[in-house]
Protein backbone atom coordinates (compact mmCIF):
# COMPACT_ATOMS: atom_id res chain seq x y z
CA UNK A 1 0.00 0.00 0.00
CA UNK A 2 2.77 2.16 0.88
CA UNK A 3 4.72 1.23 -2.17
CA UNK A 4 1.42 2.42 -4.47
CA UNK A 5 1.14 5.77 -3.09
CA UNK A 6 5.10 6.11 -3.47
CA UNK A 7 4.75 5.14 -6.94
CA UNK A 8 1.69 7.59 -7.32
CA UNK A 9 3.54 10.21 -6.10
CA UNK A 10 6.28 10.08 -8.12
CA UNK A 11 4.41 9.40 -11.16
CA UNK A 12 3.04 13.29 -10.52
CA UNK A 13 -0.04 14.64 -12.20
CA UNK A 14 -0.63 13.94 -15.62
CA UNK A 15 -2.93 16.75 -16.50
CA UNK A 16 -2.27 19.36 -18.87
CA UNK A 17 -2.13 22.37 -17.05
CA UNK A 18 -3.41 23.89 -20.52
CA UNK A 19 -5.77 26.93 -20.56
CA UNK A 20 -4.24 27.92 -17.00
CA UNK A 21 -0.69 27.83 -18.51
CA UNK A 22 0.97 28.31 -22.05
CA UNK A 23 0.70 24.71 -23.46
CA UNK A 24 4.28 23.42 -25.06
CA UNK A 25 3.99 22.12 -28.23
CA UNK A 26 6.56 20.21 -30.15
CA UNK A 27 8.74 21.80 -32.69
CA UNK A 28 7.26 20.47 -35.91
CA UNK A 29 3.88 21.71 -34.86
CA UNK A 30 1.92 22.88 -37.78
CA UNK A 31 -0.21 25.80 -36.39
CA UNK A 32 -1.99 28.73 -38.35
CA UNK A 33 -0.09 30.22 -41.49
CA UNK A 34 2.10 33.34 -40.62
CA UNK A 35 1.97 35.99 -43.17
CA UNK A 36 4.00 38.54 -44.03
CA UNK A 37 3.04 40.65 -46.69
CA UNK A 38 6.38 42.13 -47.23
CA UNK A 39 8.15 39.27 -47.97
CA UNK A 40 4.80 38.38 -50.91
CA UNK A 41 5.74 38.28 -54.41
CA UNK A 42 2.09 37.37 -55.04
CA UNK A 43 3.71 34.38 -57.52
CA UNK A 44 0.28 32.48 -56.40
CA UNK A 45 2.66 29.68 -55.81
CA UNK A 46 1.52 28.80 -52.30
CA UNK A 47 -2.35 29.18 -54.09
CA UNK A 48 -1.57 26.15 -56.36
CA UNK A 49 -0.20 24.24 -53.90
CA UNK A 50 -2.95 24.25 -51.18
CA UNK A 51 -5.08 21.26 -51.64
CA UNK A 52 -7.61 22.79 -49.70
CA UNK A 53 -8.20 26.12 -51.50
CA UNK A 54 -7.82 28.15 -48.77
CA UNK A 55 -5.65 30.48 -50.67
CA UNK A 56 -6.64 31.78 -53.48
CA UNK A 57 -5.13 34.46 -55.75
CA UNK A 58 -7.44 36.74 -57.53
CA UNK A 59 -6.23 38.92 -60.26
CA UNK A 60 -8.13 41.76 -61.28
CA UNK A 61 -7.00 43.63 -64.38
CA UNK A 62 -9.62 46.60 -64.26
CA UNK A 63 -8.41 48.18 -60.93
CA UNK A 64 -4.83 46.56 -61.32
CA UNK A 65 -4.62 44.83 -58.20
CA UNK A 66 -4.34 40.96 -56.94
CA UNK A 67 -5.68 39.93 -54.20
CA UNK A 68 -4.25 36.88 -52.24
CA UNK A 69 -6.28 35.30 -49.19
CA UNK A 70 -5.87 32.65 -46.61
CA UNK A 71 -9.13 31.54 -45.40
CA UNK A 72 -8.09 29.84 -41.66
CA UNK A 73 -11.89 28.02 -41.70
CA UNK A 74 -10.50 26.12 -44.65
CA UNK A 75 -6.69 25.04 -43.83
CA UNK A 76 -6.00 22.53 -43.03
CA UNK A 77 -2.67 23.45 -41.60
CA UNK A 78 -0.67 20.76 -44.25
CA UNK A 79 2.30 23.15 -44.57
CA UNK A 80 2.90 22.89 -48.50
CA UNK A 81 2.52 27.02 -48.84
CA UNK A 82 5.56 26.87 -46.53
CA UNK A 83 7.28 24.46 -48.89
CA UNK A 84 6.44 26.29 -52.27
CA UNK A 85 6.86 29.33 -51.06
CA UNK A 86 9.98 31.04 -53.04
CA UNK A 87 10.74 34.11 -50.54
CA UNK A 88 9.71 32.55 -47.19
CA UNK A 89 6.73 35.19 -47.14
CA UNK A 90 4.30 32.54 -45.07
CA UNK A 91 5.48 30.12 -42.45
CA UNK A 92 3.01 27.71 -39.99
CA UNK A 93 3.62 28.98 -36.47
CA UNK A 94 2.92 27.41 -33.30
CA UNK A 95 -0.37 29.11 -32.89
CA UNK A 96 -3.38 27.11 -31.98
CA UNK A 97 -5.89 28.78 -30.06
CA UNK A 98 -7.63 30.00 -33.16
CA UNK A 99 -11.20 29.90 -32.92
CA UNK A 100 -13.53 32.53 -33.28
CA UNK A 101 -16.95 33.85 -32.99
CA UNK A 102 -17.11 36.01 -35.75
CA UNK A 103 -16.17 33.97 -38.98
CA UNK A 104 -14.70 37.54 -40.48
CA UNK A 105 -11.88 37.02 -38.39
CA UNK A 106 -10.70 33.64 -40.32
CA UNK A 107 -9.93 35.68 -43.72
CA UNK A 108 -6.56 37.74 -44.14
CA UNK A 109 -6.31 39.31 -47.52
CA UNK A 110 -3.24 41.28 -49.10
CA UNK A 111 -3.43 43.55 -52.30
CA UNK A 112 -0.71 44.12 -54.65
CA UNK A 113 -0.37 45.97 -58.04
CA UNK A 114 0.63 44.64 -61.33
CA UNK A 115 3.31 45.44 -63.57
CA UNK A 116 2.43 46.81 -67.28
CA UNK A 117 4.20 45.10 -70.18
CA UNK A 118 6.61 47.80 -71.93
CA UNK A 119 4.79 46.75 -75.33
CA UNK A 120 1.38 46.56 -75.24
CA UNK A 121 0.66 48.39 -71.72
CA UNK A 122 -1.78 45.28 -70.39
CA UNK A 123 -0.83 44.35 -66.51
CA UNK A 124 0.79 40.62 -66.63
CA UNK A 125 2.50 39.88 -63.33
CA UNK A 126 2.48 41.22 -60.10
CA UNK A 127 5.12 43.96 -59.60
CA UNK A 128 7.15 42.90 -56.84
CA UNK A 129 7.41 39.74 -58.68
CA UNK A 130 8.98 40.94 -61.59
CA UNK A 131 11.12 43.16 -59.77
CA UNK A 132 12.39 39.66 -57.85
CA UNK A 133 13.11 37.85 -61.18
CA UNK A 134 15.10 41.00 -62.07
CA UNK A 135 17.04 40.92 -59.09
CA UNK A 136 17.98 37.37 -59.23
CA UNK A 137 19.27 37.92 -62.58
CA UNK A 138 21.10 40.79 -61.53
CA UNK A 139 22.55 38.60 -58.42
CA UNK A 140 23.75 35.66 -60.85
CA UNK A 141 25.87 38.10 -62.71
CA UNK A 142 25.45 39.74 -65.16
CA UNK A 143 27.39 42.51 -66.77
CA UNK A 144 25.45 46.05 -66.98
CA UNK A 145 24.83 45.34 -70.56
CA UNK A 146 23.11 42.11 -70.25
CA UNK A 147 21.10 42.86 -67.43
CA UNK A 148 19.43 46.69 -69.57
CA UNK A 149 18.80 43.55 -72.58
CA UNK A 150 17.23 41.45 -69.75
CA UNK A 151 15.57 43.77 -68.41
CA UNK A 152 13.17 44.87 -71.57
CA UNK A 153 12.60 40.99 -71.94
CA UNK A 154 11.59 40.65 -68.07
CA UNK A 155 9.26 43.64 -68.21
CA UNK A 156 7.40 42.27 -71.22
CA UNK A 157 4.21 40.42 -71.47
CA UNK A 158 4.86 36.71 -72.95
CA UNK A 159 2.13 37.08 -75.69
CA UNK A 160 4.09 40.34 -76.94
CA UNK A 161 7.50 38.07 -76.33
CA UNK A 162 5.93 35.24 -78.44
CA UNK A 163 5.56 38.23 -81.44
CA UNK A 164 8.44 39.05 -80.88
CA UNK A 165 10.26 36.34 -81.32
CA UNK A 166 8.39 35.26 -84.36
CA UNK A 167 8.96 38.49 -85.90
CA UNK A 168 12.76 37.72 -85.54
CA UNK A 169 13.61 35.51 -88.94
CA UNK A 170 16.30 33.44 -86.89
CA UNK A 171 13.99 32.96 -84.17
CA UNK A 172 12.18 30.62 -86.90
CA UNK A 173 13.49 26.97 -87.59
CA UNK A 174 11.50 25.34 -90.43
CA UNK A 175 12.01 21.93 -91.46
CA UNK A 176 14.10 21.68 -88.15
CA UNK A 177 12.99 17.52 -88.27
CA UNK A 178 12.81 17.49 -91.19
CA UNK A 179 16.48 17.65 -91.66
CA UNK A 180 18.63 14.73 -89.72
CA UNK A 181 19.88 15.49 -86.52
CA UNK A 182 23.44 16.77 -86.85
CA UNK A 183 23.40 18.50 -89.78
CA UNK A 184 20.35 20.69 -87.84
CA UNK A 185 22.62 20.95 -84.71
CA UNK A 186 25.47 22.56 -87.34
CA UNK A 187 23.00 24.66 -88.65
CA UNK A 188 22.16 26.03 -85.41
CA UNK A 189 25.50 26.28 -84.11
CA UNK B 1 -22.39 35.07 -49.48
CA UNK B 2 -20.22 36.73 -52.27
CA UNK B 3 -17.41 37.95 -49.75
CA UNK B 4 -16.95 34.19 -49.53
CA UNK B 5 -14.31 33.66 -51.26
CA UNK B 6 -13.61 30.69 -53.13
CA UNK B 7 -16.64 29.04 -53.36
CA UNK B 8 -18.38 31.74 -56.27
CA UNK B 9 -15.80 30.62 -58.50
CA UNK B 10 -15.05 26.91 -57.89
CA UNK B 11 -18.79 25.95 -57.69
CA UNK B 12 -21.58 27.12 -59.43
CA UNK B 13 -24.20 27.27 -56.35
CA UNK B 14 -26.42 29.90 -57.38
CA UNK B 15 -29.07 26.68 -58.37
CA UNK B 16 -28.32 24.88 -54.81
CA UNK B 17 -28.37 27.06 -52.00
CA UNK B 18 -29.28 26.53 -48.36
CA UNK B 19 -30.84 28.87 -45.98
CA UNK B 20 -29.72 28.41 -42.50
CA UNK B 21 -32.64 28.11 -39.38
CA UNK B 22 -33.36 31.52 -38.54
CA UNK B 23 -32.88 32.16 -34.75
CA UNK B 24 -35.19 32.70 -32.60
CA UNK B 25 -35.35 36.29 -31.27
CA UNK B 26 -35.88 35.03 -27.72
CA UNK B 27 -33.64 32.45 -28.12
CA UNK B 28 -30.97 35.25 -28.56
CA UNK B 29 -31.76 36.87 -25.24
CA UNK B 30 -31.72 33.28 -23.56
CA UNK B 31 -28.21 32.46 -24.71
CA UNK B 32 -26.92 35.29 -22.93
CA UNK B 33 -28.52 33.84 -20.06
CA UNK B 34 -27.83 30.07 -20.80
CA UNK B 35 -24.36 31.18 -20.35
CA UNK B 36 -24.84 32.64 -16.90
CA UNK B 37 -25.65 29.47 -16.27
CA UNK B 38 -23.32 26.47 -17.55
CA UNK B 39 -19.89 27.93 -16.42
CA UNK B 40 -19.02 25.01 -14.59
CA UNK B 41 -21.09 22.35 -16.21
CA UNK B 42 -21.72 22.39 -20.23
CA UNK B 43 -23.30 19.14 -22.18
CA UNK B 44 -21.81 18.85 -25.24
CA UNK B 45 -23.73 17.00 -28.21
CA UNK B 46 -21.35 15.74 -31.53
CA UNK B 47 -23.44 15.91 -34.50
CA UNK B 48 -21.41 13.97 -37.05
CA UNK B 49 -22.27 15.72 -40.18
CA UNK B 50 -20.05 13.32 -42.86
CA UNK B 51 -16.70 13.60 -41.20
CA UNK B 52 -13.65 11.24 -41.45
CA UNK B 53 -13.93 10.58 -37.82
CA UNK B 54 -10.60 12.19 -37.46
CA UNK B 55 -12.55 15.18 -35.34
CA UNK B 56 -14.35 12.64 -33.05
CA UNK B 57 -11.19 11.50 -32.01
CA UNK B 58 -9.66 14.70 -30.61
CA UNK B 59 -13.06 15.55 -29.18
CA UNK B 60 -12.41 12.14 -27.19
CA UNK B 61 -8.88 12.91 -26.78
CA UNK B 62 -10.16 16.35 -25.11
CA UNK B 63 -11.80 14.51 -22.51
CA UNK B 64 -8.97 11.58 -21.61
CA UNK B 65 -7.34 12.23 -18.44
CA UNK B 66 -4.44 14.20 -20.27
CA UNK B 67 -6.42 16.97 -21.24
CA UNK B 68 -9.43 16.45 -19.11
CA UNK B 69 -11.94 18.17 -20.26
CA UNK B 70 -14.28 17.43 -17.22
CA UNK B 71 -12.69 19.34 -14.87
CA UNK B 72 -14.34 22.27 -16.58
CA UNK B 73 -17.80 20.70 -16.63
CA UNK B 74 -17.65 20.02 -20.52
CA UNK B 75 -19.50 16.56 -20.88
CA UNK B 76 -20.02 14.64 -23.79
CA UNK B 77 -24.16 13.60 -23.85
CA UNK B 78 -25.43 11.15 -25.65
CA UNK B 79 -28.84 12.71 -26.83
CA UNK B 80 -29.25 16.05 -28.19
CA UNK B 81 -32.20 16.69 -25.73
CA UNK B 82 -29.57 17.05 -23.00
CA UNK B 83 -27.20 19.37 -24.58
CA UNK B 84 -26.54 22.83 -24.26
CA UNK B 85 -23.66 22.78 -26.73
CA UNK B 86 -24.02 21.22 -30.36
CA UNK B 87 -20.55 20.56 -31.75
CA UNK B 88 -20.92 20.10 -35.96
CA UNK B 89 -18.25 18.04 -37.31
CA UNK B 90 -17.94 17.45 -41.24
CA UNK B 91 -18.87 19.24 -43.93
CA UNK B 92 -22.24 18.43 -44.38
CA UNK B 93 -23.41 15.77 -46.84
CA UNK B 94 -26.56 15.96 -48.62
CA UNK B 95 -27.73 13.25 -46.41
CA UNK B 96 -27.39 14.24 -43.49
CA UNK B 97 -28.41 17.73 -43.67
CA UNK B 98 -31.79 16.33 -42.00
CA UNK B 99 -30.82 14.44 -39.41
CA UNK B 100 -28.36 17.06 -38.35
CA UNK B 101 -31.43 19.76 -38.41
CA UNK B 102 -33.19 16.88 -36.35
CA UNK B 103 -30.91 17.26 -33.86
CA UNK B 104 -30.59 20.75 -33.92
CA UNK B 105 -34.27 21.23 -33.79
CA UNK B 106 -34.10 18.45 -30.87
CA UNK B 107 -31.77 20.63 -28.31
CA UNK B 108 -33.62 22.95 -25.75
CA UNK B 109 -33.59 26.15 -27.05
CA UNK B 110 -30.91 28.29 -25.51
CA UNK B 111 -28.15 26.46 -27.11
CA UNK B 112 -24.92 26.71 -28.16
CA UNK B 113 -23.73 25.64 -31.89
CA UNK B 114 -19.95 25.15 -32.45
CA UNK B 115 -18.67 24.63 -35.96
CA UNK B 116 -15.67 21.91 -35.72
CA UNK B 117 -12.83 21.46 -37.66
CA UNK B 118 -11.81 22.87 -40.79
CA UNK B 119 -14.62 20.80 -42.55
CA UNK B 120 -17.43 22.52 -40.14
CA UNK B 121 -16.40 25.64 -41.07
CA UNK B 122 -16.09 25.91 -44.47
CA UNK B 123 -15.70 22.11 -45.49
CA UNK B 124 -12.16 22.17 -45.83
CA UNK B 125 -10.96 19.98 -48.01
CA UNK B 126 -14.60 18.76 -49.32
CA UNK B 127 -15.74 22.12 -49.79
CA UNK B 128 -16.15 21.63 -53.86
CA UNK B 129 -17.88 18.29 -53.96
CA UNK B 130 -21.27 17.82 -55.06
CA UNK B 131 -22.23 15.82 -52.33
CA UNK B 132 -21.74 18.10 -49.95
CA UNK B 133 -23.21 21.99 -48.46
CA UNK B 134 -19.80 23.28 -47.33
CA UNK B 135 -19.60 23.86 -43.65
CA UNK B 136 -22.26 23.79 -40.51
CA UNK B 137 -23.18 27.76 -41.20
CA UNK B 138 -25.14 27.05 -44.35
CA UNK B 139 -27.26 25.40 -42.48
CA UNK B 140 -27.67 26.15 -39.10
CA UNK B 141 -26.62 30.03 -37.07
CA UNK B 142 -23.46 29.28 -35.71
CA UNK B 143 -21.66 31.14 -32.88
CA UNK B 144 -18.10 29.62 -32.63
CA UNK B 145 -15.61 28.41 -35.08
CA UNK B 146 -12.95 26.14 -33.96
CA UNK B 147 -10.45 25.63 -36.97
CA UNK B 148 -7.98 23.20 -37.67
CA UNK B 149 -7.44 19.70 -39.70
CA UNK B 150 -8.59 18.35 -36.85
CA UNK B 151 -8.33 21.36 -33.67
CA UNK B 152 -5.84 19.80 -31.37
CA UNK B 153 -7.49 18.65 -27.67
CA UNK B 154 -5.60 21.80 -26.46
CA UNK B 155 -7.60 23.43 -29.40
CA UNK B 156 -10.61 21.83 -28.69
CA UNK B 157 -10.54 23.22 -25.16
CA UNK B 158 -9.79 26.61 -26.10
CA UNK B 159 -12.67 27.01 -28.67
CA UNK B 160 -15.24 25.55 -26.32
CA UNK B 161 -13.68 27.99 -23.51
CA UNK B 162 -14.47 30.64 -26.09
CA UNK B 163 -18.22 29.33 -26.24
CA UNK B 164 -18.45 29.47 -22.79
CA UNK B 165 -17.15 33.09 -22.69
CA UNK B 166 -14.51 31.97 -20.35
CA UNK B 167 -11.81 33.08 -22.50
CA UNK B 168 -11.23 35.51 -25.48
CA UNK B 169 -10.62 35.07 -28.82
CA UNK B 170 -7.39 35.80 -29.87
CA UNK B 171 -7.44 35.80 -33.94
CA UNK B 172 -8.48 39.01 -35.56
CA UNK B 173 -9.00 39.01 -39.52
CA UNK B 174 -6.38 41.39 -41.50
CA UNK B 175 -6.46 43.08 -44.92
CA UNK B 176 -3.14 44.28 -46.23
CA UNK B 177 -2.46 46.56 -48.70
CA UNK B 178 0.96 46.77 -50.78
CA UNK B 179 3.07 49.43 -50.15
CA UNK B 180 4.54 52.04 -52.85
CA UNK B 181 7.55 50.94 -53.70
CA UNK B 182 7.45 47.79 -51.70
CA UNK B 183 10.50 45.05 -52.61
CA UNK B 184 11.30 41.90 -51.83
CA UNK B 185 14.83 41.42 -50.64
CA UNK B 186 17.35 38.41 -51.97
CA UNK B 187 18.46 36.28 -49.09
CA UNK B 188 22.21 35.07 -48.81
CA UNK B 189 23.45 37.34 -51.60
CA UNK B 190 27.09 35.91 -50.98
CA UNK B 191 26.33 33.11 -51.97
CA UNK B 192 26.70 32.48 -56.04
CA UNK B 193 23.28 31.17 -57.73
CA UNK B 194 24.85 27.82 -58.93
CA UNK B 195 26.32 27.08 -55.14
CA UNK B 196 22.71 27.94 -53.65
CA UNK B 197 21.14 25.62 -55.86
CA UNK B 198 22.95 22.91 -55.32
CA UNK B 199 23.00 22.92 -51.46
CA UNK B 200 19.00 23.25 -51.50
CA UNK B 201 18.82 20.62 -53.61
CA UNK B 202 21.39 18.57 -51.85
CA UNK B 203 19.35 19.52 -48.60
CA UNK B 204 16.22 18.63 -49.90
CA UNK B 205 17.39 15.25 -51.52
CA UNK B 206 18.67 14.27 -47.99
CA UNK B 207 15.68 15.53 -45.41
CA UNK B 208 12.56 16.37 -47.61
CA UNK B 209 11.19 19.13 -48.84
CA UNK B 210 10.18 20.92 -45.90
CA UNK B 211 12.91 20.16 -43.16
CA UNK B 212 15.76 20.61 -46.38
CA UNK B 213 14.27 23.68 -47.30
CA UNK B 214 14.97 24.94 -43.62
CA UNK B 215 18.60 23.27 -43.17
CA UNK B 216 19.35 24.61 -46.26
CA UNK B 217 18.81 28.05 -45.21
CA UNK B 218 20.19 27.32 -41.73
CA UNK B 219 23.55 26.31 -43.53
CA UNK B 220 23.63 29.19 -45.76
CA UNK B 221 23.01 31.45 -42.75
CA UNK B 222 26.22 29.96 -41.47
CA UNK B 223 28.14 30.68 -44.64
CA UNK B 224 27.01 33.74 -45.09
CA UNK B 225 28.03 35.31 -41.46
CA UNK B 226 31.45 33.48 -41.11
CA UNK B 227 34.65 33.84 -43.30
CA UNK B 228 36.81 31.39 -44.40
CA UNK B 229 38.40 30.98 -41.41
CA UNK B 230 35.47 30.78 -38.59
CA UNK B 231 33.06 28.64 -40.95
CA UNK B 232 34.60 25.58 -39.21
CA UNK B 233 33.75 26.35 -35.90
CA UNK B 234 30.99 28.31 -36.56
CA UNK B 235 29.23 25.04 -38.00
CA UNK B 236 30.35 23.02 -34.82
CA UNK B 237 28.68 25.22 -32.47
CA UNK B 238 25.47 25.31 -34.66
CA UNK B 239 25.77 21.34 -34.49
CA UNK B 240 26.67 21.06 -30.74
CA UNK B 241 23.84 23.28 -29.97
CA UNK B 242 21.02 21.14 -31.85
CA UNK B 243 22.97 18.26 -31.02
CA UNK B 244 21.02 15.60 -33.75
CA UNK B 245 23.05 12.60 -35.69
CA UNK B 246 20.90 13.11 -38.40
CA UNK B 247 21.23 17.09 -38.76
CA UNK B 248 25.00 16.32 -38.65
CA UNK B 249 25.22 13.75 -41.41
CA UNK B 250 23.05 16.32 -43.58
CA UNK B 251 25.59 19.40 -43.06
CA UNK B 252 28.58 17.57 -43.41
CA UNK B 253 26.83 16.55 -46.84
CA UNK B 254 26.52 19.85 -47.77
CA UNK B 255 29.66 21.14 -46.93
CA UNK B 256 31.37 18.50 -48.84
CA UNK B 257 28.96 19.38 -52.35
CA UNK B 258 29.28 23.71 -51.41
CA UNK B 259 33.35 22.81 -51.16
CA UNK B 260 33.04 20.58 -54.23
CA UNK B 261 31.65 23.12 -55.66
CA UNK B 262 34.11 26.29 -54.70
CA UNK B 263 37.06 23.61 -55.88
CA UNK B 264 35.58 23.08 -59.10
CA UNK B 265 34.58 26.46 -59.94
CA UNK B 266 38.54 27.64 -58.59
CA UNK B 267 39.69 24.59 -60.58
CA UNK B 268 37.84 25.55 -63.93
CA UNK B 269 38.78 28.96 -63.39
CA UNK B 270 42.55 27.96 -63.36
CA UNK B 271 42.33 26.08 -66.33
CA UNK B 272 40.74 28.95 -67.97
CA UNK B 273 43.29 31.45 -67.25
CA UNK B 274 45.92 28.96 -68.52
CA UNK B 275 44.22 28.20 -71.85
Amino acid sequence: MFKLLKSITKAGDSIVKYPFAPLEVSDDFRGKPEYNSKECIACAACTRACPANALIMETRAEDDSRRWELSMARCIFCGRCEEVCPTGAIKLSKEFELAVTNKKDLYEDATFTLAHCRECETPFAARKAVDYAMDLLVQSGMSEEQQEKRRHQVETCPECLRKQSMMDYDNVFHGVHLTNGQQSQGERA
Amino acid sequence: MSEMKGIREIVGKDHTATVPVPLDENAIKLKSVLLEDIKRSAYVYRVDCGGCNGCEIEIFAATTPVFDAERFGIKVVASPRHADILLFTGAVTRAMRMPALRAYEAAPDPKIVVSYGACGCDGGIFHDLYCVWGGTDKIVPVDVYIPGCPPTPAATIYGLAVALGILDQKLKGSSVKEEEGERVTLKHTGIPLEMKVIIEREARRLAGYRHGGLIADDFMNILVESTTETVDANIKAYLDKKDDPRLREIFDNLYRVSLAELCGRSQSADTEAEG
